[in-house]
C-alpha cells in the first residue's frame, strides 16, 4: 500500500511539471494554431533566471522568483515579436520551424554561457518533506501539486469569468470574427505569449531544484508535455492538465511494475494508443475540416 | 566551483585561456630540430574545459622532461589540434596532425567513442598514440599502435567487487546502471564478477540517461534484501536525483560506485546524499608519492586541483618521452616495442606495466566520500 501510495505521489508530482508546459502548449497552439517547439527552453530560461538572481546575486528566493516572472514576461513578449510576429501571415510550417530555430539558439546562447555543467537550484521550501509512516511526501513535490492546482483554478477564473480572458477565448476561437468586433487580435496573441512563457517559466523554477538546472532540462519535460496535449485532446485546457497527470502516473507505475528502462516508453505506448484509437484525445472533439 | 560558475568569471577565464594560447604561439615556435609530440584536444565545445586540463597536465610532463635533458638531446614540444568535442572533429584533428611527418607519437582522446572513430587512422598512420578512453574493447581489436594511459573498464567491476565483497564483506548487490553503451557494459561485468566472487546480486536496475524520477528504482532496492548499491552511472544529474531520493526514502545501505560517485560535479550535486559512499577513481592525489608530487606542480602552476583529465596526459608524454629515450630512435616500431617493455613505471595514474593488447594500467583506486572530502583507502592491482 506504501509503495502504492508513494508512487502516485511521485507521478502526480512529475506529472504535474508535464501539466504546466503542456497548458503553454495549448494556450499558444489555441491562439495562433501553431506548435510552439520551443516551449521546453521556456523552463530552462526560467530555471537559468532563479539561477541567476538566487545563486549568482544572492537575492532572496522570492525576489528572484518575481524577477524571473518578469523576466518571462518580457521574453514572451520578446519571443513573439521575433519568432511568431514576422511569419504569422504564413503557413503551419514556416512559423514551426521557426520555433525549432529559437530553440536550438536558445539552447546554444546557454550553452554558451553556462556550458553544460549542471547548476543547482535550492528547494522553495526549507523541510525536507513530510514522513507518514514509510511514506515519505517531498516538500518541492508538494509545491509543484500545490502551485499547479491553484494556476488551473486562477487561469479558469481569468479565462471564464474576465472580459480579457473572454477576448482572448474569442480570439483563439475565430481571429476573423474576433477583429471584426474590435478585439485587438495582435494584442491577445502577445498576452497570450507573455502568459505561456511565464507559465513556462514557473515550470522550471519549480522543477529545477528537482532536476538541477542544465539546458536538457527543456528537451526532457516537452516531450512528456507534447505527448500531454495529445492524449489530453490538443488543444483543451482541462485535457493537457488531466494528460500531463495521466502521463506523469502512467511511466511511474509502469516503471515499477514493468520496466524502468523503457520508463520514457510508457508515455509514448499510451500517445500511440491515442493516435490511432482517439487521435482527438480524451476531451477534444471531432473537427472536420473547415471549410 | 559555484564561483566558476558565474558568466563573468567564466568569460575572463575564457579570456585569459586565449590570451595564454596567443602568447605560446609567440614564445614558444617550433623549431625544426625539436622533437614534435600531437595532441588531439578539445579545445571548444561541451568538453572544452576538461581540454584545457588535458593541455595543463601534458604541457607540466614536457616542461619536466625537457628540464631533465628532453628526448634524445631534443627539446619536446606538443602540437595540438582541437577535436571540437565530437568524433568527426577527433578523425579531422589526428590527420592534419598526421600529415606532419616529424611527429613522433601522438596524444588521442579520453573518450573511448572519439578513440574508437580514429582507430582506422591510426593503423593506416602506424605510430603510437596514447589514449585514455575506458571501453576495453579498445586494445582488443588488434590495433598495435594503440596505448591506454588509464586502467580499463573491464578492471572497475573487478575492483568494486573485490571491494565491495573481500573488504566490505557484502553479499547481497543491487546493481543500478545506466543503459546506455557505458553502463550496460560496467553492469555485464559486475554481475559476472560479483559471481565470480561468491555474491549473490538480489535487483538489477536499469535506467535510460536524463531520468527524472528514480522512484521506482529507489522502491525496488528498498523492497529487496539487497546490503549494498553497487552503481554505474553515466551522468552526474542522474546519480544526484538517484542519490536525493534514496536518502529521502530512508535507504542507507552501502554503495560502491563507478568513478562518477567522486566526480567534483557529483559532489557539488548531491551535497550529504554521497556522504560515507565509496567509489573507484583512477587518478586520486594521496595513492601515491607520484600523484602528490603531481598534484602539487599542477596546483602551484594553475591553482586548480589536478583531475584524471591532466593526469592521463602528464604520463602520457612521461611514458612517450621514456620509450624514444630507451629505443634511441623515433622509428615507430622501436618506439612501440619500447612502450611494450616498460615495466614498473610509477606514473601519476598508477604503476605502468603494458600488456601485449596495449593497456598500461591494471588497478583502480578505492576512495570514500568522507564528509565530502574523497580521501584515499587503498589501491587494488591486478595481474596484467
Amino acid at each position: 500500500m506504501t509503495v502504492l501510495l508513494q508512487l502516485l505521489f511521485q507521478g502526480v508530482g512529475i506529472g504535474a511539471v508535464y501539466a504546466l508546459v503542456a497548458l503553454g502548449f495549448v494556450l499558444i497552439y489555441r491562439a495562433t494554431n501553431v506548435v510552439n517547439f520551443a516551449q521546453g527552453q521556456f523552463a530552462v530560461v526560467g530555471a537559468y533566471g532563479m539561477v541567476v538572481t538566487t545563486a549568482d546575486l544572492g537575492l532572496p528566493y522570492w525576489v528572484g522568483i518575481l524577477i524571473t516572472l518578469a523576466v518571462m514576461a518580457l521574453f514572451g513578449a520578446l519571443f513573439n515579436l521575433s519568432v511568431y510576429y514576422p511569419l504569422r501571415n504564413r503557413s503551419f510550417l514556416p512559423v514551426v520551424i521557426s520555433t525549432i530555430g529559437a530553440s536550438i539558439f536558445i539552447t546554444n546562447i546557454i550553452l554558451g554561457v553556462y556550458g553544460p555543467e549542471p547548476s543547482m537550484l535550492a528547494p522553495m521550501l526549507d523541510a525536507p518533506g513530510i514522513s507518514l509512516g514509510n511514506l515519505f511526501l517531498d516538500a518541492q513535490y508538494l509545491t509543484i501539486i500545490a502551485v499547479t492546482l491553484a494556476l488551473v483554478a486562477l487561469q479558469y477564473l481569468f479565462f471564464e469569468h474576465t472580459l480579457l480572458g473572454k477576448r482572448m477565448q474569442a480570439v483563439s476561437q475565430d481571429k476573423e470574427m474576433a477583429s471584426l468586433l474590435g478585439i485587438k487580435v495582435g494584442w491577445m496573441i502577445m498576452l497570450t505569449f507573455i502568459y505561456s512563457a511565464m507559465l513556462g517559466g514557473i515550470a522550471g523554477i519549480l522543477v529545477a531544484p528537482i532536476l538541477f538546472v542544465s539546458v536538457g532540462l527543456g528537451g526532457q519535460i516537452a516531450l512528456k508535455a507534447f505527448a500531454a496535449t495529445i492524449i489530453g485532446g490538443f488543444g483543451d485546457v482541462p485535457g493537457a492538465i488531466v494528460g500531463g497527470i495521466a502521463i506523469g502516473v502512467i511511466e511511474t507505475f509502469g516503471a515499477y511494475y514493468i520496466s524502468v528502462p523503457y520508463k520514457d516508453a510508457f508515455a509514448f505506448i499510451v500517445l500511440f494508443a491515442f493516435l490511432l484509437l482517439r487521435p482527438q484525445g480524451l476531451f477534444g472533439e471531432k473537427v472536420s475540416q473547415k471549410a | 566551483m559555484a564561483a566558476m560558475n558565474r558568466p563573468s568569471v567564466r568569460l575572463g577565464v575564457r579570456a585569459a585561456a586565449l590570451a595564454a594560447v596567443l602568447a605560446s604561439f609567440a614564445a614558444a615556435p617550433v623549431r625544426a630540430e625539436d622533437l614534435k609530440l600531437g595532441m588531439v584536444v578539445p579545445v571548444t565545445g561541451a568538453a572544452a574545459e576538461s581540454g584545457r586540463f588535458a593541455q595543463w597536465g601534458a604541457q607540466l610532463a614536457a616542461e619536466e622532461v625537457n628540464a631533465a635533458g628532453g628526448v634524445l638531446g631534443r627539446k619536446l614540444v606538443l602540437v595540438t589540434e582541437d577535436d571540437q568535442t565530437s568524433n568527426p572533429g577527433g578523425v579531422a584533428a589526428f590527420n592534419r596532425l598526421a600529415s606532419d611527418a616529424s611527429i613522433v607519437a601522438f596524444l588521442g582522446s579520453i573518450r573511448s567513442t572519439q578513440t574508437q572513430a580514429m582507430d582506422p587512422d591510426v593503423r593506416r598512420v602506424a605510430k603510437p598514440v596514447f589514449f585514455g578512453g575506458t571501453d576495453p574493447e579498445l586494445t582488443r581489436s588488434g590495433d598495435p599502435w594503440l596505448f591506454r594511459c588509464r586502467p580499463n573498464d573491464a578492471y572497475s567491476a573487478k575492483v568494486i567487487a573485490a571491494f565491495g565483497v573481500g573488504e566490505l564483506k557484502l553479499k547481497k548487490w543491487a546493481v543500478v546502471y545506466s543503459t546506455d553503451a557505458f553502463g550496460s557494459n560496467g553492469h555485464k561485468h559486475l554481475v559476472e564478477e560479483l559471481k565470480a566472487a561468491g555474491a549473490e546480486v538480489v535487483t538489477e536496475q536499469g535506467y535510460a540517461n536524463q531520468a527524472t524520477d528514480f522512484t521506482p528504482v529507489v522502491l525496488a532496492i528498498k523492497g529487496s534484501p539487497a546490503d549494498v548499491i553497487g552503481s554505474y552511472f553515466t551522468f552526474e544529474q542522474d546519480l544526484g536525483i538517484f542519490a536525493r531520493q534514496l536518502r529521502q526514502l530512508g535507504v542507507r545501505t552501502p554503495w560502491v560506485g563507478s568513478p562518477s560517485i567522486v566526480a567534483t560535479t557529483a559532489l557539488r550535486l548531491s551535497g550529504p546524499a554521497l556522504f560515507g559512499t565509496y567509489g573507484i577513481a583512477d587518478f586520486n592525489a594521496d595513492s601515491s608519492p607520484e600523484a602528490r608530487a603531481f598534484a602539487d606542480a599542477y596546483k602551484a602552476a594553475h591553482k586548480a586541483g589536478a583531475d584524471n583529465f591532466s593526469s592521463w596526459t602528464y604520463d602520457a608524454v612521461k611514458l612517450a618521452a621514456r620509450a624514444i629515450n630507451t629505443a634511441k630512435s623515433t622509428d615507430p616500431k622501436a618506439v612501440r616495442e619500447a612502450i611494450l617493455a616498460i615495466r614498473d613505471y610509477k606514473g601519476v595514474e598508477g604503476t605502468y606495466n603494458f600488456d601485449a593488447n596495449g593497456d598500461g594500467l591494471h588497478g583502480y583506486n578505492i576512495v570514500k566520500n568522507d564528509n565530502g572530502k574523497v580521501v584515499f583507502i587503498k589501491h587494488i592491482e591486478f595481474a596484467p
